[in-house]
């Protein structure tokens, strides 16, 4: 393997994105943007009821429509194997999912898919739903996890049993299934104890917030090649959905990734490329199927909302001796919260001896959940977090200096059975120890606006997994980049720089693009924070393979053997092949002007599956100005720090932690589901579900800590996700700073933050 | 659901007047469009014409007169109401709503007099218009004539203009001397949101500048249209112009208040903001009536 | 023979054990040999004959996408864990 161990000439650099411009002034083609001949609108029937049987269906006066093509309903679909495959990184069973497109014997959801209308214009179609007649038998819905796990709570699937390492349960449930960490002796260690704290909180499910909503536009050719455009992380996620759910053989169809406008995890699941694949089989034209806002709203994928308790218990020279916690996550209608991995995350940044952690997937009538940027870790984080903050105040200690005192170390034994390998615990603590915000003076006052700061730790774990990346030499010495990876950060940049680098070339040598699943090799979704690190494994392989074909070719024409070759990658040479028999130097244009001559194309190919990969410490630092009268919550200022291992590319890395940052204040203090008792949403719009403006948060400062994770040629770990884990942790702690009283549910609203001091 | 509807931008009054009534229900005026359109979109109201009423000069002018006060077109965009040099002197708490109704995009094309037809309990210009004692100048078949905007709603949604009728302008009288007026919201965000409560106050000091001479106040969002604190308001009058005062004034003003509890706010929270921001409208017409202004 | 960790749902089978040891050469022989003298321990682990997709199997610290047709070395550690999302 080619390795720089001199200053890196692009790695590290500040280059604008490759997509920028075209993003900038209007022109990417996004998913609502694709336009083909003869194309069809799609529109889907929803159910107005959260809980309820379908008695029956009868599209006849929709399909009788002047200007309707075809009505689409659960009839049209093949079944479903009642199996589970990992699909975009979290678990998807096809039965599911199929009953998720179009709604099988009931409805689980306020908003959930029924069926869908093809008409020659979006209003016709809009019409046409009115006339499919629907009968409903009514049934009790349950949205609260806690009463979903009650003993005589409405349920939603009468087959559920749990499912747990204990067997499965003899009578039904919504509890899906349920898991367990034990490490040591949580009863001795609570015996140990001066000083226990038990908390119990609840946070409400937030949606990942995206500009740009769900849209597909499918279209069949007449040799039965099924071709799908859409936005998506996971363009060959999407292929194997519609591949299970019409029973197509994967040859056969086609999935074009369009520009993504933002998806933090919620585009690896598909919602509307079946349906739109459907209605154009049965019309014989494309059709585009478009999500409105309050379709995204009600039956895209949001995080859970949770209940959870954590009790720590700690000595009075401030050493955790034990922590117990229950996760009790929403999985929405079908199961799949992800409350392993916020199992995952909580407390991964301290050494606690004893521990025994229960976590369960429960199921509600609302919307399957989907990933939600380092989904589980934020919600569970906000209450280990809390608790912590809490044991320091007690026992009188500095909330930095106490959680070093317990920091996580290599080598350390983790609750869920593994331990840490090359971590960045103690160094992104001890950036915040030593941060000119943490040691800023603050004046707390004593008047209507009270003033606190706070601090939470977050980690992430990361991921690997599949990326290919083939690198094709032109005659003028550039390098087309063809990644299978859906560019969704401005990754195609920061992977162009790092076959740059590797070649040895400048970035403008290097025109990066994204393929679709045709023309790219195998690539998992781009999600858990894996894209710039594992596509970048890929894209250095490409390389490396392309300067050995070309030390071949510099040997054809200079008729020595290719071990007489050699190349530079590094230094004012950079690009540079010396043959050792004549003393002769080439450059690479050079050799790459004889590609015909020497053998025709010339390409570098990396298909990779990276098992092995760094996780991400990030910390956050808070200070609120809190007005006691109306409950208002407002940031002074805000600071991120992570690990990232080796910035690639430090604008993008920066525009991630301020993104997650954003993100994770509006989970903290404006965003939630609220709910009418019969499990209606009840803002579904970007009015009353409250995104934080730009005038909502202040400008975001960050620091960025390189530890690098060995294995990857650079040192890069993934980026992404961590931002969001640490803010509603850190600002609950602020508030509490501020007035005295602590935050138990997200968001803290002013309403909640007047009810938490008792004023209302 | 229609979707198709017609367009007309007549040039006068006499015209717009003509269209509407004959257009019967499905004839809409057309300012800005930033509630109607939306709406159309979503199938809350229908259409089958829209007359637009931005050609129309009545409809655009901004005329501030010392002797006669401030004559505001239906059409005029919040964004130059806010940003009027004379709003900015006279008429303070107009800029506050104006100045904060939906964004700043917005902003450039809703307009006042849309606002005030839209006649939302939580429209941003009502209070102020209120409290500033202004009428809305009507155009209809049978002429025109003018209404305290006090009355002017009658329901959420709902004003009190019949079929072929139609705002022309709002007419504010001149500022008396030593008055001053405010209007604040409550909203959980900085910008592009929605009054949970908000509360506007016009304060007239006497000579010493430190008691009540007379005073109005108007609250958002607290009731089934934008609601005239009547009893607080006149218990004001003769009191001194302190916190002690406006605490009190912040009370009866809560009694007045007949709130719901919707997604937006809750009822305890919302009944608790309308003393916080009472008191705080009060505070700031204070300020104003004692000379601070928005241009410093 | 291989090290398998038992998770603390599973003690119940395993007499209190948190770890015990299996022979095979693939973590699915470790699985049908543990089945014999700790019976149900496979069972718990399996939906018909393939791992719960609710779980994976970590060998030596790598996620084993080949799951339980992982090859297994005579001193591999074995674990399995909830399945684990990104987004």
């Amino acid at each position: 393997m080619i390795t720089k161990t001199a200053e890196h000439t692009v790695i590290g650099t500040r280059p604008p994105r490759a997509d920028a411009f075209e993003k900038v002034v209007g022109k990417a083609v996004f998913g609502p943007d694709v336009n083909l001949p003869r194309m069809a609108y799609g529109r889907i029937l929803r159910s107005p009821h959260a809980h309820a049987r379908i008695v029956r269906i009868d599209p006849t006066r929709a399909e009788a429509l002047d200007g309707v093509y075809a009505v689409a309903t659960a009839a049209d679909l093949p079944e479903a194997a009642d199996r589970t495959e990992r699909v975009g990184e979290g678990n998807v069973n096809y039965k599911y999912m199929r009953d998720n497109t179009f709604a099988g014997d009931k409805v689980l959801y306020h908003g959930h898919p029924i069926a869908a209308v093809a008409a020659r214009t979006l209003q016709i179609a809009e019409q046409a739903l009115e006339l499919i007649d629907v009968e409903y038998e009514l049934l009790d819905p349950v949205l609260d996890v806690r009463q979903a796990m009650a003993a005589d709570a409405p349920l939603l699937h009468e087959g559920m049993h749990t499912r747990s390492l204990a067997g499965t349960a003899d009578t039904p449930s919504n509890v899906a299934s349920q898991f367990q960490f034990l490490q040591g002796d949580p009863e001795q260690g609570f015996a140990q104890a001066d000083v226990v704290v038990e908390r119990a909180f609840e946070t409400a499910m937030v949606h990942q917030g995206y500009i740009e909503p769900h849209a597909a536009t499918a279209a069949w050719d007449a040799d039965g090649t099924l071709t799908v455009y859409t936005t998506t992380q996971g363009a060959f996620d999407i292929r194997s959905q519609v591949h299970e759910l019409l029973g197509y053989p994967l040859s056969k169809i086609i999935v074009v990734p369009t520009e993504v406008g933002g998806a933090f995890g919620g585009k690896n699941v598909g919602y509307v490329e079946v349906p739109a694949a459907v209605l154009a089989r049965k019309s014989g034209r494309p059709v585009r199927v478009v999500m409105t806002r309050e379709e995204v709203f009600l039956a895209s994928g949001p995080s859970s909302g949770t209940w959870m308790r954590v009790k720590m218990g700690a000595t009075r020279e401030g050493r955790i001796t034990a922590a117990e916690v229950e996760l009790c996550y929403e999985a929405g209608a079908y199961p799949g919260s992800p409350v392993g991995a916020g199992a995952n995350c909580i407390l991964a940044g301290y050494d606690i001896p004893n521990a025994r952690l229960d976590g369960y997937d429960v199921v509600v009538n609302k919307p399957r959940v989907g990933a939600y940027r380092a989904p589980g870790a934020t919600q569970s984080t906000f209450a280990g977090e809390a608790v912590i903050d809490e044991l320091a105040e007690k026992l009188g200690l500095d909330p930095v200096e106490f959680r070093l005192r317990n920091i996580a170390t290599n080598g350390m034994p983790r609750l869920n059975g593994g331990f840490h390998e090359h971590i960045a615990a103690r160094e992104v603590m001890e950036a915040v120890r030593d941060h000119p915000h943490y040691n800023a003076p603050l004046e707390r006052g004593t008047g209507i606006l009270r003033r606190g700061r706070g601090v939470g730790l977050a980690y992430w774990g990361n991921w690997g997994a599949r990326s290919s990346v083939t690198l094709e030499v032109n005659a003028d010495g550039t390098v087309s980049m063809l990644m299978g990876s859906v560019d969704i950060t401005g990754t195609r940049t920061s992977i162009a720089m790092q076959a740059a680098e590797t070649l040895g070339l400048s970035l403008a040598h290097i025109n990066p693009a994204m393929g679709n699943t045709q023309t790219s090799g195998y690539s998992d979704a781009s999600g858990g924070s894996r894209t710039t690190m594992a596509t970048g494994v890929a894209a250095v392989k490409a390389a490396e393979e392309v300067i050995a074909k070309m030390h071949e070719r510099a040997a054809a024409i200079w008729v020595c053997e290719p071990e007489q070759v050699a190349y530079t990658n590094i230094g004012p040479d950079a690009g540079t092949f010396t043959c050792s028999r004549n003393d002769e130097t080439m450059t690479f244009a050079e050799v790459a002007a004889k590609l015909g001559g020497t053998g025709g194309a010339l390409r570098g190919q990396g298909d990779v599956n990276v098992r092995r990969w760094g996780g991400a410490f990030g910390a956050n630092i808070a200070d609120v100005e809190v007005d006691i009268e109306t409950g208002s919550v407002r940031l002074l200022r805000f600071t991120a720090v992570q690990n990232v291992g080796k910035a690639i590319r430090p604008g993008q890395v920066e525009g991630q932690l301020r993104g997650g940052a954003t993100q994770g204040i509006g989970w903290g203090l404006y965003e939630g589901y609220a709910y009418d008792g019969q499990g209606h949403m009840l803002n579904a719009n970007f009015l009353d579900y409250k995104l934080p403006t730009a005038l909502d948060v202040p400008a975001i400062e960050t620091e960025i800590l390189e530890i690098p994770w060995p294995e990857h040629p650079f040192g890069v770990r993934g980026v992404g996700e961590t931002p969001i884990v640490g803010p509603p942790a850190a600002i609950a702690n602020a508030v509490y700073d501020a007035i005295g009283v602590r935050q138990g549910f997200l968001p803290m609203t002013p309403a909640r933050i007047l009810e938490s001091m008792g004023i209302i | 659901m229609n979707f198709s509807y017609g367009y007309r931008a007549p040039d006068t009054i006499a015209e717009a007047v003509r269209l509407l009534q004959e257009g019967g229900s499905g004839a809409r005026p057309l300012a800005g469009g930033t509630d109607l359109l939306v709406q159309l979109r979503h199938g809350i109201r229908q259409a089958d014409l829209l007359v637009d009423l931005k050609r129309i000069p009545e409809l655009s002018a901004v005329r501030y007169d010392p002797a006669d006060g401030l004559t505001l077109g239906a059409a005029v965009p919040c964004a130059d109401v806010a940003d009027h040099p004379d709003i900015r002197a006279h008429y303070p708490a107009l800029v506050d709503g104006a100045g904060i109704i939906g964004g700043s995009a917005i902003r450039q094309r809703a307009t006042v007099g849309g606002n005030l037809c839209n006649a939302s309990p939580s429209g941003d210009a009502i209070p102020p218009l209120i409290v500033l004692g202004a009428e809305a100048e009507i155009a209809g078949p049978n002429g025109s004539c003018r209404v305290p905007v006090s009355s002017f709603c009658v329901g959420p949604g709902l004003h009190l203009l019949d079929q072929g009728e139609m705002l022309v302008a709002l007419h504010l009288p001149i500022p008396s001397p030593r008055s001053g007026s405010c209007y604040l919201r409550f909203t959980p965000r900085g910008e592009m949101d929605i009054a949970v409560v908000g509360a506007a106050a016009w304060l007239q000091l006497d000579e010493s500048l430190s008691y009540i001479e007379d005073a109005r106040i108007a609250l958002s969002a607290v009731a089934p249209v934008p609601l005239v604190a009547e009893t607080a308001a006149t218990w004001l009058i003769g009191r001194p112009a302190d916190s002690e005062s406006f605490a009190q004034a912040g009370r009866l003003a809560q009694e007045t208040a007949r709130p719901i509890g919707d997604v937006r706010g809750t009822l305890p929270q919302r009944l608790h903001l309308v003393g916080v921001m009472t008191r705080r409208a009060l505070q700031g017409a204070l300020r104003r009536a004692k000379g601070e202004t928005i241009d410093g | 023979m291989a090290n398998v960790s038992v998770p603390s749902l599973m003690r119940d089978l395993t007499g209190g054990e948190a770890s015990v040891d299996g022979s095979g050469a693939t973590v699915a022989e470790v699985l049908h040999d543990l089945e014999a003298r700790y019976p149900g321990f496979a069972q718990r682990l399996l939906v018909g004959d393939d791992l719960d997709p609710a779980l994976v199997v970590v060998v030596d610290d790598r996620p084993a996408p080949l799951g339980l047709s992982t090859r297994v070395r005579v001193d591999s550690r074995i674990r399995f864990l909830p399945a684990v999302g990104g987004g």
